[in-house]
This record gives C-alpha cells, structure tokens and sequence, in this order.
C-alpha cells in the first residue's frame, strides 16, 4: 500500500496544480485507495452473493432463473413471458413435463435470451405476447435487466444484454451491481425458501380476495382512457428478435407457438388484426385469446384488466392446452 | 442534467479537474460559468436566455439602486427588480394556472370565457434562481450588501451549478463575496464534500427513490385502496420527499465543499422537532428563511401588532406554498401551515401548551401528524384526489395494505428503517451531518465511502427526477 501511495512524481504535477504538493498526493492517495477498496469489497460482495444465490431456486428474483439453467434441458414444454404468462398458463394442463418460465415484468427480449440458452433437441417452445406491446416504438428491450445477475457469469447473456445496450457501464467495475435489489429476496430465499423447487412446475396462480375483487369493481366502475393507434409499424427490437427465434427454432428442432392471453375487454382490436398477420408472414404457429371471456366474462376470472385470477386462469390453461396439443 | 446521471459525473470530474488546475480565480469562474450552462442547457439550451436576462436585469438594477441618490428611486429601481423577476416567474409558472381558476370562477356565474391558457414549459430551476436574485438586489436596497462591480461573477453566482435548479437558495451575501475572492483547496472539505455526496446518494437513489414506487402506485388512485394502504403511502411519501430533497441537498453541498465553496444547511433533521415552528427551521431552511427575511419582515413581522402578525404569518404560508407549484394543493399545504403556525403563536403564551410541549414525545408525534396531513395535499395530483385520499383514510377502513411487488415493499422498509437508524444516530449523539468526515485519514474515508458505494450498488433504484424540479 505504502508503495503505491508514495507517488512522489505528483510534483510536477502540484505545481500545474492550485494546490500544495501534500495535498495533490492527499487527493490521490483517496482516489486510489476508494478504487482500491471498493473494488475488492465489490469483488467479494459479488462472490458472496454468487455462492448464496447458487443455492436459491426458489423466487423470482433469481430462484426460478437458476431452476431453469438447472432443469431446462429436461422439459418438452417450456412458457416464455411476462407476469400474464406467469400466472395464466398452468403446465400441468398441457404436460408433465413442462415448465412455466414467465416472469412479472419481462417481455421478449428476456424470453430471446433465455430460449437461446436452450440445447439442440426437441421441445416446444410457448411464448406470451401482448399485440400492443409489439406495434410500440419505445420498446428497446429493457426486460433483460432482469438477468444482470448472470451478466458476468454466462457469457450468452452478458453478449445478449450488450448488444441491447442495456448494460449499466459500471457494472463492468462494480460486479456487485447485479444484484441490485436483489440481495434481499435472496437471502430470504437462502435461510427460508419460499418453496420446494422439485415440485414447482413455475406457475403462480393469483388467489384473489374479497377486497382485491372490490378494487376491481371500482376501476371497472372507473371511465377508462383508450389511446388506440392509428399506424402498425413492428418495433424494429420485435421483429429482430421474433425473426431471430424462429432461425434459433429450425437450427435446433424446436416448435414455437406464439400465443396471446385473455384481457378483460379489447378496446384496441386492430394491433390483435395487425399482430396475426405478421405472424403468419413469418410462418409462426399463433393463437389469440384475448377476448377468450368475450360471452362468459365473469368478474371471478379476473383480478385486474390483464390479470386473471386462479379460477380464470384455470380455464385459460384448458383452452391453451387443448388449441397446441 | 440530473445529479444521478453518467453525465454529470464526466462534467463534475472534468471540472473539478481543470478547476483546481487553473491558478486564478476569475479564470475558474469562467470555467464554473461555462460548465454551471452546460449543465443548464443540457435540460434545455433555449431557457438559458432566461437566466442570462435576469441577471443582466438584477446586475444592473443592484447598481442603480446602490448609486440612487434618493429613496424614492432606490424604491422605484427595487420596484422595476420585483416586477421582472417575478413577472418572469408568474408567466412561465403561473400563468396557465390564473387563466384555468378564472375561467372556472367565471363558469360558475354562467360565463364562458374563450381559452386562453397556452402552451407553456416550466424552466427548471426558475424558481430558486428568481428568489436568489431578489435575495441581491432587496440586500442592496436594504443597504446590507454592496453590488458586485464583476458582472461575471454576478452571473457565475447566478448559475453556480450544484445549486442552480433545486437550490439550496444561496444569497447574495453568502456566495458571491465567495466567488469573488480566490478560493483554497481545504481537506477538511473535501472530506466532507465526499462524505455528503455519498450520503446525498443513497438518501436519493437508495431510500426515497425506493420509497416512491409504492407511494406512486397508491396515489396513482387514491379512491381504491384502504386506509392501511393510504396510511403507509402518506407516510411514505413524508420520508420520500425528505430523503429526496435533502439527499439533492447533500450532493449540492458536497460538489459546492469540492469547489472550494461553503453552501448554507437546508436540512436539519426536521421530523425531530417538536413543533411546526421547530419544523420550518430545519426544513428547507434556505427556502423558510428567505421568506421570513424577505417577505414576512417586509410585510411588517410580528411589529404591528398580533392581528397583523397572524395575517403576515398566513400570507408568508400561503405565498410559501405557492411557490411550490401551480395548484390549489400547494396554497391548501401551505395554509395548513400557516394556520398551525398561527396556533401555536397563539398557543404559546399559554402555560398549558408549554407544559404540554414539554412533554417532547408528544410534541414529535403532534407535529408529525400535522406534517403528514399536509403532505396528502402536496403529494395528490389534484384537489380531488387528496379529497379522496382523506376519505378513504377517514373511513377507518383498516386491512391489511396493498403489497404490490414484495421485494420492492421488503426493500422499502429496509432501506427507510437504515435511513432512521442514522437519522436517530446523529439526533441522540448530537452530529451535524455536514461536520461528519473532516477529521478522516484517507484510508478511513475511502474505506466508508467503498462501504457505501456497495450499499448503492445493491439497492440502488431506478432514479426518478428529484421532486424538487418540478417547482
């Protein structure tokens, strides 16, 4: 340490400077040593958690990813999307062996990066997209900030998220910023897991209570704004990635099927139009469900406008099941 | 350019830099004028005009007004400052807001009077520079400072940028003789210029920013959630905003101590106090000063009389809270205020209040509720919204509280009890915030701050705009 410090070549450089010779090397010597030590703590942070977070498979903060990089190879079926992939889609109804891999706040370029992980052989790949979200110009694939906990760690994704743009620049020097709100639910799920991972399929049904249902009758009761559009040009980011997965699926024997799921009441039907017809252009198998509950659209199927509840959800999963197998 | 940007970093290190590099002062006030519009005109270019118009007008008129040979022009000059700088303001700022209260007013008796609001942007910062100005050249009238003969370092003083668009509002008398005599590199600051920044940090971008996802979910709609839910968000909101603001306090302060220059305190500790009196002088300080130096004490103080004083106290509050935003809510927060202030003046003679205040915790927990009442107006979008949001809070409906995402609630409650603790820290041992670090080796410093750092990696936010730039 002393070495380093005794930086005696500052003379020259405190005399261009507005400040004593002690000074400058004071200035530097907090420098060096703030990058020295949050460096190495950052390290041993970073390490610390990657032993711990190794160990988690329960959570969707890291618990279900690592599951996956674990068990994927194994499944036939696999369910790629958000949250409306997450808590609709019941694997049990489609497979033994398939696995639910949606999670909350994720759209497509999260699902890419983990399709793209999977081996040469045969599985069924199912993936959630909401129409809407494809016709957006402000998409620019932000979901794939939820890996940056395997940003240093798999190189795959560590190329996924770079090539996005989507790395924060100074998770190249502090590693630790991949665990960014996360260190919590994974010490939580260290000592307490939430569940038995060997008997998760990743589905997470929403029980909705009494009240939640009173909510929902009060936003219902509430005039909602409805800002359709007018023009259909593919977010450039979609198309990339959707073309990207259906390469990915031919080279290694894979069958996609897109599909989208129920929403309370369509007001923009045309981006659903819109949305089949590029799927049919690049030959993708897809079904729509969003007006699912068009005739029978009962209040128990839901606990929000894109959110259905277990019992709705339930129903979902038959229709799903029953259209791809 | 936001604090908590990659930008701002490059600019801060570059300046800082070539500051302590250039041996002459006047040559690092051209550096920090440059750097201080950059800064500005990275928001956006086209307002820059308006700093630079106020201060060739407040430059100027500080002039005139020291070399006025009688009162009535010195009065008339101070008349043609208040009328610019805050028709400035008005305009930009309060215009739409006058326009759409007429008009409701006017509808009410059946009128309907065409449009008139028009398409006008908020420029940041107006606020708080406009207050600095008048702070110069009200001094100069008062006879209580001398103007500056350098009109670049009049300018300099304007847009010094740690406090340029969220304050700390800085008067003339502080800063400017600062800025005009040669400045010296003082480790003592420079630790604590650190020690704050880091600190102003995680307050921002690791507890209130935190903190904001939740109050933002539950005040997005007030009308379906109950009154647990209503409860936390309004308390957390109470701790957002404080840890927003003080934490952008902090990081003016600490980059001001880098540069040689000694910023007023804004925040002391506020929810500690055991009156809304006690309050107002740890809160916002620069903000609740100025208005008592210039606007209460211009209106007549507490010297003619209790009836006037009570009015003066009002309108300060009321002004005060209008100076935060275009919106009833503002003027309602700040009545709220202002009413309770004018109790407890009232209150004070009396020996059973000052029994009662004795009795601190008592004292903490009143003054925090009444605080906490008045953030539902400041927090709410709208007037009918905090109507709402009293309702439900009133209708007792207790539940359990709308959750939402669990690692962000988990997160919420971890990072605001941390932010506690050392608040409760620096309350029982008596430390001024501002103090902490001057006598720190360099490896004790880097090591705390290394320690810190790591904590902002690992629970770090998505940094949403301070709350502050918007007023």
């Amino acid at each position: 340490m002393f070495v380093l410090f005794n930086i005696t070549k500052l003379h020259l450089f405190s005399i261009l400077v507005n400040m004593d010779r002690k000074k400058t090397i004071y200035v530097f010597k907090i420098i060096i040593s703030f990058l020295l030590i949050s460096f190495i703590a950052d390290k041993a942070v970073y390490l610390l958690f990657n032993k711990i977070s190794d160990d988690v498979y329960s959570g969707q903060s890291i618990g279900k990813l690592n599951q996956y990089l674990k068990t994927k190879n194994d499944f036939d079926f696999i369910v790629f999307g958000s949250s409306r992939a997450n808590h609709h889609v019941n694997p049990n109804k489609i497979s033994n062996n398939c696995y639910n891999m949606g999670v909350d706040g994720t759209m497509i370029a999260y699902s890419h990066s983990l399709i793209t992980l999977l081996p040469q052989k045969k599985q069924t790949i199912l993936l959630h997209i909401d129409p809407s979200n494809v016709f957006s110009n402000s998409y620019l694939g932000e979901d794939i900030k939820a890996l940056k906990s395997k940003y240093n760690r798999n190189s795959i994704v560590t190329k996924n998220i770079d090539q996005l743009g989507q790395n924060n620049i100074f998770q190249k020097f502090y590693w630790s910023l991949g665990y960014n709100k996360i260190a919590i639910p994974i010490i939580k799920n260290f000592f307490k897991p939430k569940y038995d991972y060997k008997e998760y399929n990743g589905y997470d049904p929403i029980y909705v209570s009494k009240s939640q249902q009173k909510i929902f009758e009060k936003i219902l009761n509430e005039p909602k704004e409805t800002d359709c559009l007018e023009t259909f040009n593919v977010n450039k980011l979609y198309n990339k990635l959707l073309d990207d997965l259906v390469m990915f699926s031919k080279k290694n024997n894979k069958e996609l099927i897109v599909f989208s799921s129920p929403i309370y009441f369509d007001y923009c039907e045309r981006d659903n139009i819109e949305f089949e017809k590029i799927m049919k252009e690049k030959q993708i198998r897809y079904y729509d469900f969003t007006n699912l509950f068009q005739d029978n659209n009962s209040i128990e199927f839901w606990r929000d406008r894109t959110h259905l509840s277990n019992i709705g959800a339930e129903v979902f999963s038959d229709s799903l099941a029953l259209k791809i197998l | 350019m936001l604090f908590n940007s990659t930008e701002f970093l490059v600019l801060f290190v570059s300046v800082f830099i070539l500051y302590w590099i250039l041996r002459d002062h006047r040559h690092q006030n051209i550096l920090l004028l440059v750097s201080s519009y950059i800064f500005y005109a990275w928001w956006d270019w086209r307002f820059l005009s308006l700093i630079l118009i106020s201060s060739i007008i407040d430059y100027s008129i500080g002039s005139k007004i020291y070399s006025a040979k009688t009162n009535r022009r010195k009065k008339n000059w101070l008349l043609l400052s208040l009328i610019s700088n805050l028709g400035l303001l008005s305009f930009f700022k309060y215009y739409n807001f006058f326009v759409d209260s007429f008009t409701e007013l006017a509808n009410t008796f059946g009128w309907q009077p065409n449009d008139l609001t028009l398409n006008i942007i908020l420029p940041v910062g107006i606020s708080f520079y406009t207050f600095q100005t008048l702070s110069y050249t009200i001094d100069i009238y008062r006879g209580q400072f001398k103007p500056t003969r350098n009109f670049l370092s009049f300018c300099t003083y304007i847009a010094l940028f740690p406090q340029l668009v969220a304050g700390p509002i800085e008067r003339a008398s502080n800063l400017l003789p600062q800025i005009e005599r040669p400045r010296k590199f003082k480790k003592e600051w420079f630790n604590e210029g650190l020690l704050q920044i880091t600190i102003g940090f995680i307050r921002k971008i690791v507890i209130a920013d935190t903190l904001g996802v939740y109050v933002d979910t539950i005040y997005a709609n007030t009308g379906i959630y109950n009154s647990t839910s209503l409860i936390l968000a309004t308390v957390f909101y109470a701790f957002q905003i404080y840890f927003d603001f003080s934490g952008y306090s902090d990081i003016a302060i600490g980059t001001a101590k880098l540069l040689g220059f000694k910023f007023n305190q804004n925040f002391n500790l506020p929810y500690f106090s055991r009156s809304l009196t006690e309050f107002w002088r740890k809160w916002h300080m620069s903000l609740s000063y100025w208005l008592r130096d210039y606007l209460y004490i211009s209106l007549g103080g507490n010297r003619k009389g209790i009836k006037i004083t009570y009015r003066n106290l009002m309108l300060t509050m009321l002004l005060g809270g209008l100076w935060h935003g275009s919106s009833w809510n503002f003027v309602i927060w700040g009545g709220i205020h202002g009413t309770v202030l004018c109790i407890e003046k009232l209150l004070n003679a009396n020996s059973l209040f000052t029994s009662i205040r004795k009795i601190k915790f008592l004292g903490y927990g009143i003054t925090f509720l009444i605080v906490l009442f008045a953030w539902i107006f400041f927090r709410a979008q709208t007037f009918n919204s905090a109507i709402t949001a009293i309702k439900q809070i009133f209708s007792f409906s207790f539940g359990p509280p709308y959750i939402g995402n669990i690692s962000i609630m988990v997160n919420s409650i971890l990072v605001l009890a941390i932010g506690l603790l050392i608040d409760f820290y620096l309350k029982y041992r008596d430390i001024n915030l501002e103090e902490v670090g001057r006598d720190y080796t360099p490896y004790k410093l880097s090591f705390i701050i290394s320690i810190m750092v790591i904590f902002i990696c690992l629970f770090y936010s998505t940094s949403q705009n301070f709350i502050y730039f918007q007023f």
